[in-house]
């Protein structure tokens, strides 16, 4: 059967596992409204709210009832796939959320592609000769890359692509469904502004990989049969690193996620990160608590797949 | 020479420099190489400056026109860096920017320690629920970019510096937590704790004068990778304009105020851009050099 298969067991628990987590951080965001010094009410309002207002408000959002009552409301309607509605331009949270996170989904997948282009081959060169001068200089330089705060590359990026090659828009979003072409263009500039960090990332962690797989005997079984350089590098230790990258893969979404508030908000870009922060300045808290919720689904499914993607590279992984 | 013979050779190299150190080795003054020495120095020099940035002799107020606007820099004390857009001088505002950062980190970093160490080590010792509930919020916190927690508290409360030790407080403890559990749960079943148990001791002394000091390497190690991870974060949020609010300089927010003018002052930057990213590599690079320490004095032992 196969609901029996070990690997769907893993990804099972791991949602299992989601559960509470998901439950702390929805309860969270709802209750977080009550911390608002006052009522929350009135903080969105602002002072001169009439008590009209602010009592429509609350008939609105339920903002006067109890934390749990609140709560227990808002997972009633989420299972019927309503994240009400936002406060301002009164549109269907869903809906708004779906559109942002396909614009953050596609910088965070392009820029994990573009990392791991980059440094996962440049990882199987320097391997290959540990401590060469190429591996000692990339070591360095990976160093500094990770030291780089986001905010600092997309100043010093988009400086030099924007103002003083001019070669790409410095701000603005062009969607795919518009032109293919122009939405690649908007996109270049924030996906390589958080590779940066990602590609010396999986640089790192592929290399120390590769450097320890290279030292086992099966390796050495490989040389001795006369076995090219490049052909063990690709049937050996690439097969062998690729759980490690696949870890790095998922802990990066966090970083990627995290990496979208700064580049949405220096090149205008209407994804999730962006959201947030119009939401801050405006106490939405409908589309706060919408995207905490959805971050945290997303972290839990990553994982999940995360652990999917280790039984799929290697047969020997036991799941226990 | 083939290129393969010369891999086989490299590792050798790399195996033979993996064999643990000569007795006499450890007991040295620990040799550190060109790039930790500056890392140990530059966080020296910038902790010193962030103290001492009062009294230091000749240095421009941060919040007053020193000079003309938007100077290069010039081998001047306040000039070193140039000057901002309201004609101040960057060094000042650089190093006034470090003792607030500093500051609220170190704040931040000792909240999380208190509560993160007491807490896991008490999951670490007594398991069950008080387990389960460290789990659960290290579990929680990973699950959410820092910057998004922050966010979200800033929505509701404002910004503010006391907010601000403490959301970034808060984003710290489930890491460090785990960090207890494991080390204490690693070192209960070691001889020298059953001795002090057989001794009668209370769990409150085994916990604090047996197994705490065992644990302090491990998390001495892991500290200033985490700082680094605090002022990226309080940096991010001073660029995005929900940190310090100004006039105190702060380093993200000296960036994001200069953004508009780069075309014209690229200079501007520099100084910020340099402090911070310096500021992370050695902290980053003294976590790594402790960290290396540490595996060498374990394999020793």
């Amino acid at each position: 059967m196969a609901s029996d298969h070990p690997y769907l067991k893993a990804a099972a628990r791991r949602l299992a596992a989601g559960v509470p987590v998901f439950l702390v951080v929805t309860f969270a965001a709802t209750a977080l409204s009550s911390l608002a010094p006052g009522s929350a009410a009135q903080l969105i309002l602002g002072e001169n709210a009439t008590p009209e207002q602010i009592a429509s408000l609350n008939a609105q959002y339920g903002y006067n009832l109890p934390v749990i009552e609140r709560y227990l409301l808002w997972l009633g309607k989420l299972v019927r796939g309503d994240l009400g509605l936002t406060l301002y331009s009164q549109q269907p949270v869903a809906g708004l959320l779906f559109d942002r996170a396909a614009v953050t989904f596609e910088i965070a997948f392009l820029a994990m592609g573009l990392s791991l282009l980059v440094g996962v081959p440049l990882a199987m060169v320097t391997a290959s000769r540990p401590g060469g001068a190429i591996d000692k200089a990339l070591l360095a330089v990976t160093s500094v890359m990770l030291s780089i705060p986001t905010f600092v590359t997309v100043v010093v990026l988009g400086f030099l692509f924007a103002i003083v090659l001019r070669w790409l828009p410095a701000t603005g979003w062009v969607r795919f469904a518009e032109d293919p072409l122009g939405n690649l263009k908007s996109a270049a500039l924030p996906v390589l502004c958080l590779s940066v960090h990602q590609a010396a990332s999986f640089y790192r962690v592929s290399r120390a990989e590769f450097v320890s797989v290279l030292q086992e005997d099966y390796v050495l079984v490989a040389r001795a049969k006369g076995l090219p350089t490049h052909t063990i590098m690709l049937r050996h230790a690439f097969r062998a690193a690729m759980p490690q990258v696949l870890t790095v893969m998922g802990l990066s979404m966090t970083y990627l996620l995290g990496g979208s508030f700064i580049v949405e908000s220096y090149f205008a870009v209407p994804g999730i990160g962006w959201t947030v922060l119009s939401a801050v300045n405006s106490h939405d808290f409908p589309v706060m608590q919408a995207i905490l919720s959805l971050t945290v689904v997303i972290f839990v499914v990553v994982f999940m797949l995360v652990d999917l993607g280790y039984a799929l590279i290697d047969p020997r992984v036991e799941v226990a | 020479m083939t290129a393969r013979s010369q891999d086989i050779k490299a590792q050798d190299l790399e195996a033979a420099s993996a064999l643990p150190a000569p007795a006499t080795a450890r007991l040295r003054w620990p040799r550190l190489k060109g790039f930790e020495w500056f890392a140990f120095g530059f966080v020296a020099l910038l902790i010193a400056a962030a103290v001492l940035v009062d009294v230091i002799p000749g240095l421009a107020r941060p919040n007053f026109p020193y000079g003309d606007f938007s100077q290069p820099p010039e081998w001047s004390l306040n000039g070193l860096l140039g000057t901002d857009p309201l004609g101040r001088s960057i060094l000042s505002r650089v190093l006034h920017g470090a003792r607030t950062t500093l500051g609220i980190v170190a704040v931040a970093t000792a909240i999380a320690l208190a509560i993160g160490m007491t807490a896991g080590m008490l999951a670490g010792f007594y398991r069950g629920p008080v387990e389960r509930a460290v789990d659960l919020y290290a579990n929680t916190m990973a699950s959410l970019p820092p910057i998004l927690v922050i966010l979200a508290l800033i929505a509701v409360v404002g910004n503010s510096v006391l907010t601000m030790m403490l959301a970034l407080g808060i984003l710290d403890i489930g890491v460090y937590a785990r960090i207890a559990k494991g080390g204490v749960i690693a070192q209960n079943d070691r001889d020298y704790v059953l001795a002090a148990r057989a001794m009668g001791a209370s769990d409150a002394r085994i916990l604090a004068r047996e197994i705490l000091p065992n644990l302090v390497p491990a998390l001495t190690a892991i500290v200033p990778p985490l700082v680094a991870g605090l002022i990226i974060t309080e940096g991010s949020l001073s660029f995005l304009g929900y940190g310090i609010p100004p006039p105190a300089p702060s380093w993200g927010g000296m960036i994001a105020s200069s953004t508009d003018l780069l075309s014209r002052f690229p200079l501007l930057v520099v100084g910020p851009i340099l402090a911070i990213v310096l500021t992370v590599y050695s902290l980053n690079t003294i976590g790594d050099s402790l960290a290396r320490r540490l595996n060498d004095r374990n394999r020793n032992l």
